[in-house]
């Protein structure tokens, strides 16, 4: 394989990357100062983001074509930093997800958010390292994925992918320190399992 | 585009197989009281590590990968170069592999690092820039160093900045420049690992001159038969130095030490250290327009 034509194709590559997130990925606002970002988790307008980004204030969220609609609170785990909203939109296509069960340190990974408010903005990096968090009710030890991707106010509640563009997890404020953190896919698929179950609704 | 022929999943893979090769032969050191550093694996029972990192001779322990903690001797420590080396008591560690050919700039590397023992630790840059020599102190001289994005993160001196395949291109360290993090070059971190188990120390020399960078003219380089545009003009030569006892003279144009050129200062440095200490060392001088060599026994700086 020429070096040429190596590059183009990690160039396709990540723009594809880039172009399968950004079609779930959500701008999440709270009536307030500073918004978030969000991805669409499942059909039936269901979006995942992060409990500071909705914390104070009334959410709302607006889509890629920018329109935006009035959300509803499903469920809330302020230990994980996680919210579960629903929108008005059940046709809006939710992102691919991918078992973080199976991930590795080394692992290319993606993170996609709206830092300082920029819109749809990409950092790259690895997987640093897999740790726990204790948290303080219910959730017990968490896992957690540390990357060296940047990351910034608006990154919060937004995807970090794969090299598939599969989201490994959602970016978080849920400690401190230089890394960044996101709470794995797996942990955020069975708290929306649950928070849809509790709500006695369908799983669709 | 399918997975089997996408080259990001592809680089994304030999990242992690990367970390798999090369952190088996990344250890946790765990000599000082803040938070443990990191080692590489110079052979089975040999652990290179920064010298910085060790605060204490005594009660060292080095965290293998599966969790386990054994103790570690001190082998050999240079803090010129800021490596040491630890012994273990049998052949406990996979052994890491150095790089074929000196890293080059733009290379993709991972810095690894094992400060605790959760598991391995990454980060991910490229090789920013390769410089050098760097002056340490002490008349000590690192011949080169390289500088790299990947994060530093805390514990990370003395782990392994490696290449795409999971080979060693460099041993990261904190402690030789104030604030920054850079890498001691494989080549330099393994030769001088190799003196460390014969001798402990790096052997660093000394000839006892005061000296400056002169231009030789080009008929000279001629009768030298090397094409050599300086050498270092003695402008001083201490009593009772091996440079005196040698038969070393102010006027004196040295060209080259034990067959290696010195054309600056850094080489003088860079030729006095090492097996040449404490022995008879050809050094060829510019003498009244014409070339000579004389034999001069190396000191040793203590």
């Amino acid at each position: 394989m020429s070096e040429r034509f190596l590059s183009a194709m990690l160039d396709d590559s990540m723009a594809e990357v880039a172009r399968r997130v950004q079609r779930s990925l959500v701008v999440v606002h709270n009536g307030r100062r500073g918004a978030g970002a969000g991805v669409v988790w499942r059909a039936g307008g269901y979006i995942i983001t992060n409990y500071h980004v909705i914390a104070h204030g009334k959410p709302a969220v607006s889509i890629q074509d920018g329109s935006e609609y009035p959300a509803r609170v499903v469920a809330q785990a302020p230990d994980l930093d996680l919210a579960l909203l629903q929108i008005d939109s059940p046709q809006h296509p939710a992102a691919l997800l991918a078992d973080s069960r199976g991930m590795q340190v080394g692992q290319i990974v993606f993170a996609i958010g709206h830092p300082w408010g920029q819109r749809g903005y990409v950092t790259a990096g690895v997987i640093s390292s897999l740790d726990t968090v204790q948290t303080r009710n219910g959730h017990g030890a968490v896992p957690i994925i540390r990357s060296d991707v940047l990351l910034a106010p608006g990154n919060s509640g937004g995807p970090l992918v794969n090299a598939a563009g599969g989201v490994l997890g959602i970016n978080t404020m849920i400690v401190g320190g230089d890394q960044g953190v996101a709470i794995p896919s797996h942990v955020v698929e069975s708290f929306v399992n649950q928070s849809i179950e509790e709500r006695g609704g369908a799983r669709n | 585009m399918s997975n089997e022929n996408n080259p990001l999943i592809a680089l994304s893979d030999a990242m992690v197989a990367a970390v798999e090769k090369a952190g088996a032969a990344t250890l946790m050191v765990n000599a000082r009281r803040r938070m443990p550093a990191s080692g590489v694996a110079y052979a089975p029972d040999l652990i290179l590590t920064a010298d910085h990192v060790l605060e204490r001779d005594e009660d060292i322990r080095v965290g293998l990968p599966d969790g386990s903690q054994v103790p570690a001797t001190l082998a050999g420590r240079d803090p010129g170069s800021d490596l040491a080396l630890l012994r273990l008591e049998s052949a406990l560690a996979a052994q890491a592999e150095p790089i074929p050919q000196p890293a080059r700039i733009g290379q993709l590397v991972l810095a690894l690092g094992r400060p605790s023992p959760q598991g391995i630790q990454a980060s991910l840059g490229v090789v920013s820039a390769i410089n050098g020599p760097l002056r340490t102190g002490r008349g000590s001289l690192l011949e080169q160093y390289l500088r790299t994005d990947a994060i530093p993160y805390p514990g990370f001196s003395g782990g392994p900045l490696v290449d795409a395949a999971g080979r060693v291109a460099g041993i990261n360290t904190s402690g030789l420049a104030r604030g920054a993090s850079l890498a001691i070059p494989a080549g330099l971190a393994w030769s001088l690992a190799g003196i460390l188990v014969q001798h402990g120390h790096i052997q660093r020399g000394f000839l006892g001159v005061r000296s400056q960078p002169v231009a030789i003219p080009a008929a000279q380089q001629q009768a030298l038969g090397r094409e050599q545009a300086s050498g270092l003009l003695l402008v001083g030569v201490e009593t009772d130095s091996p440079a005196e006892a040698g038969g070393l003279l102010i006027g004196d144009i040295i060209v080259a030490i034990a067959g290696n050129r010195v054309t600056d200062p850094d080489e003088l440095a860079a030729s006095l250290t090492g097996s040449v200490v404490g022995k008879p060392t050809p050094v060829e001088v510019v003498r009244g327009g014409k070339p000579a060599t004389i034999t001069v026994t190396i000191g040793e700086r203590k």
